[in-house]
């Protein structure tokens, strides 16, 4: 498979899993807030996490002084000088899925078509303004279309293995950065009967848990959600079971292999998948949850690096040939779409 | 009998479908029967299906000019253009011999320039070409074949005799729109393709694939063939695609391509893979930095070196622009005549040479009457057409022509054939051409029927998509079923 294209195959995954989050995290900030009521209450302690959760802090209040709820919503869901913004991570699925039109079937890229005329569309804006959470709702639905049809219609093989890359690796990202909002809260429950626990609630809903959980451990209790959102592979979206399945869509690309012969990313994604499924969650509390994140935070994005230099930028080995003074590429980057357009590219190739 | 067409007006011009005197044209008949009986409303309610399909694919092409990289859906008319098969076969002999032609031309001033030497041609016009490729005379291409994909555009008079309009030899485009327009016709009036004998156009993907490996290095079995695109936001994107598609062969960037030991590779996630044959959709002039444009971005460095020592085959070959220089373009009578002792099949629109004094006189004296256009120009741009210009646009295009005569030329304003086309609730007519592919391989080969382009602005005689254009599906119609052959045998 060609470098570009599966470079654009997991960017495309990573980019439907990105607008999916966020439209789940919305939608259920907003459901939040609904249960809070509104005395009382500061509104920016619920939207503040989301920037952190999506790691657009500093781009939001280079915009916007307060943390207000209108702001945050029409900055992430469809601003288009946001380049993390639903709108334009749908932009950015759809281009990547343009590219490699002719490598995945018909279905995924009409999808994918679909969801981007909508969110562009004035009837798409429209529904955003006066009833965002069925615009969420829509969003949420043609992502697990996305889901249902790439895995009805992929062939198991190079690209289905990428696509799985690009959706787990978001997954496990975005999981550990929601969980990181609550780390700074207190892990006692309120001896209060009435007491809600909302933002250990409302983790749970982002992350399309909250029932599976009560079914599985009835009241929630943070040190368990902790341990069933981090490490319990039962549950799909758990990082765990994230990062096992990175290790085996690697495995499956690369070969297991041992030793000498164990390609860089299958190590990676493989320790970090033993560590998590032998540690505790005392253990993770022992360290603390946001010392805990901050490392698997690396350690995933190191795996993210690996997979680029391995599959993308590896000419490591070549058959062995006379190099010429042609050795150099083209300027262009290697890999996938992103918004940050190089405009003397488009313009040449509009020339043609 | 209340029909859609009751109303119709085939006006002064070559009609399509009716004769002058409102009789249908017998190889209409059947057609004329099934969507004349169609309400307005049905026959907009099909129209509509068919476009939000095409939009829903992104079967569209790129607007330029605007930095949200707008796309649209090429505008599509549902009632098709029908060519009856002895009509086609003419036109099929005619580029057959012009196709073998241009190549013979090509191949020859790319090594001894005979023609020029014998002075049938003049030389300062064709070596002034500005497609012209000095640097690549005495280079073997593949087979001697210079163009092997061609579209050529015709187009039919008031007397609706076939004429050439242009060759197109370098990245000519539309065969998709030709594909999909047919998908999109299954789609609305399957009972009419199931009744009639249409000959099929979908076999082009594989002809065009064995066009191409036909130039594959003679000691390869296997050849690895590539789409190369300048990328997604090129307005063909969709067509180099949708063709990679066609052929089961992959689509690349010039990104993706390496060369080493003058041998071109690309990218793989398992290291480097050899590539035997290129279908370029990129210029000469972006294809290769070291020799070309420096700046370009969309290039491979050293691909051009890979094609001339023969590890990869380009289709089409370097410098066939030449032929297409539209001061050459009217030389092409004079090169059947040389190569082949043969007269055209298929006449050249009449044209006067700028670099000729006598004949610049007489363009300069009539401007308001004919059609004036810069040679190396296309899609519809850098013309002027004299009976509906300003004195203004006049005087600039006289200013023009003075300072460079050698890069204009001029032609009588055909009164394009027209066709009726379906505005609003009723048919009215509009010009058209047609844009038939035309592959040369291991022979040569022409697409039954190809792309019919349409003038959608009412009284407008250009069909380029950039200026407003829109298309038709093509019914090259066999007079018989039982004549029609079997259906050629697939390739497993």
């Amino acid at each position: 498979m060609l470098s570009r294209v599966a470079d654009s195959i997991y960017w495309m995954a990573r980019y439907v899993e990105r607008a999916e989050n966020f439209s789940r995290l919305l939608l259920s900030t907003q459901d939040l807030l609904l249960d809070a009521g509104v005395d009382g209450v500061d509104e920016a302690q619920f939207w503040q996490p989301i920037l952190a959760t999506t790691g657009d802090d500093e781009a939001y209040h280079a915009l916007h002084q307060r943390v207000t709820g209108d702001d945050v919503t029409a900055f992430l869901a469809l601003r288009a000088d946001n380049p993390n913004s639903i709108l334009n991570c749908i932009r950015a699925a759809r281009e990547n899925a343009r590219t490699v039109r002719d490598q995945i079937s018909n279905d995924i890229w009409e999808c994918l078509n679909g969801l981007r005329l909508f969110v562009e569309s004035d009837q798409g804006q429209e529904m955003h303004r006066t009833q965002s959470a069925r615009f969420y709702e829509r969003v949420l639905s043609r992502s697990y279309e996305f889901q249902g049809i790439a895995d009805s219609t992929t062939p198991r093989g190079d690209s289905w293995h990428f696509l799985r890359l690009g959706t787990c690796l978001e997954r496990a990202d975005k999981m550990s950065r929601l969980l990181d909002t609550c780390s700074g809260l207190s892990l006692e429950m309120s001896p209060h009967r009435d007491a809600r626990p909302l933002r250990w609630a409302a983790l749970l809903r982002s992350c399309s848990a909250r029932h599976s959980f009560q079914a599985y451990h009835g009241k929630p209790d943070p040190k368990k959600i902790i341990d069933y959102l981090l490490l319990d592979e039962a549950l799909p979206r758990s990082v765990a079971s994230c990062v096992a399945e990175v290790h085996s869509a690697l495995v499956g690309l690369c070969g297991a292999g041992l030793g000498d012969k164990m390609s860089e990313p299958v190590r990676h994604a493989g320790r970090l998948h033993a560590d998590l499924v032998y540690t505790t969650v005392e253990e993770v509390l022992e360290v603390g949850l946001h010392e805990f994140i901050d490392d698997l935070q690396t350690r995933l994005n190191q795996i993210g690096d690996s997979i680029f230099k391995t599959f993308v930028l590896n000419i490591e080995d070549l058959p062995e040939l006379e190099v010429s003074e042609a050795e150099s590429s083209s300027g262009l980057p290697l890999g996938a779409y992103h918004t940050d357009v190089n405009e003397e590219a488009q313009q040449q190739q509009q020339q043609q | 009998m209340s029909s859609l067409f009751n109303d119709y007006q085939p006006g002064n011009f070559f009609d399509e479908v009716y004769s002058a005197d409102m009789a249908g044209r017998p190889h209409y008949k059947a057609l004329l029967g099934s969507i004349g009986s169609l309400t307005p409303s049905d026959y907009s309610a099909l129209q509509k299906t068919v476009d939000a399909a095409f939009l829903r694919q992104g079967v569209t092409f790129t607007v330029y000019g605007d930095n949200k990289g707008t796309e649209r859906i090429f505008p599509f008319d549902l009632m098709p253009r029908v060519i009856p098969q002895r009509e086609w076969e003419t036109v099929e002999a005619g580029l057959i011999q012009r196709i073998t032609a241009l190549n013979l031309f090509l191949d020859d001033i790319y090594h001894g320039q005979k023609i020029l030497t014998d002075g049938v041609l003049p030389a300062e016009l064709v070596l002034s070409a500005s497609h012209y490729r000095p640097e690549f005379r005495g280079i073997k291409v593949p087979h001697g074949i210079y163009i092997h994909i061609c579209g050529t555009d015709l187009v039919r008079d008031d007397k609706g005799d076939y004429y050439v309009l242009e060759d197109n030899g370098r990245c000519p485009s539309g065969a998709s729109y030709m594909m999909e327009n047919r998908n999109a016709m299954k789609r609305a009036f399957p009972e009419m393709l199931h009744s009639l004998p249409v000959r099929p156009v979908d076999e082009y993907g594989e002809m065009l694939r064995e066009t191409l490996a036909h130039l594959a290095p003679p000691a390869v079995i296997d050849p690895v063939i590539v789409v190369l695109t300048p990328g997604i936001y090129n307005s063909a994107y969709f067509e180099h695609c949708y063709l990679a598609k066609q052929m089961g062969v992959p689509i690349v960037e010039g990104r993706d391509l390496i060369v080493r030991n003058d041998r071109v590779f690309m990218r793989t996630t398992k290291g480097l893979e050899q590539v035997h044959v290129i279908y370029r959709r990129i210029d000469d002039d972006f294809l290769d930095p070291l020799v070309f444009r420096e700046d370009s971005l969309l290039g491979v460095p050293g691909i051009i070196n890979a094609y001339r020592k023969g590890h990869v085959a380009l289709a089409n070959s370097i410098g066939t622009g030449v032929a297409d220089d539209k001061a050459v373009y009217a030389l092409v009578p004079k090169m059947i005549k040389y190569y082949l002792d043969q007269d055209p099949i298929l006449p050249n629109v009449p044209t006067h040479l700028g670099i000729e004094p006598k004949e610049c006189e007489y363009i300069l004296e009539n401007l308001e009457n004919l059609v004036v256009k810069a040679v190396n120009e296309s899609g519809g741009y850098g013309m002027l057409m004299g009976p509906s210009s300003t004195k203004e646009e006049r005087s600039e295009f006289t200013r023009r022509i003075k300072a460079n005569p050698r890069n204009y030329v001029a032609q009588p304003v055909l009164q394009l054939s027209r066709h009726p086309v379906f505005v609003d609730d009723h048919f009215e007519g509009r010009h058209v051409d047609l844009r038939p592919y035309v592959l040369y391989g291991d022979r040569v080969r022409v697409v039954p029927g190809g792309l019919t382009r349409v003038a959608l602005k009412k009284g407008s005689l250009v069909v380029n998509s950039s200026q407003g254009g829109g298309s038709k599906d093509t019914w090259v119609l066999w007079e018989d079923r039982l004549d029609m052959p079997a259906e050629t045998p697939t390739v497993p």
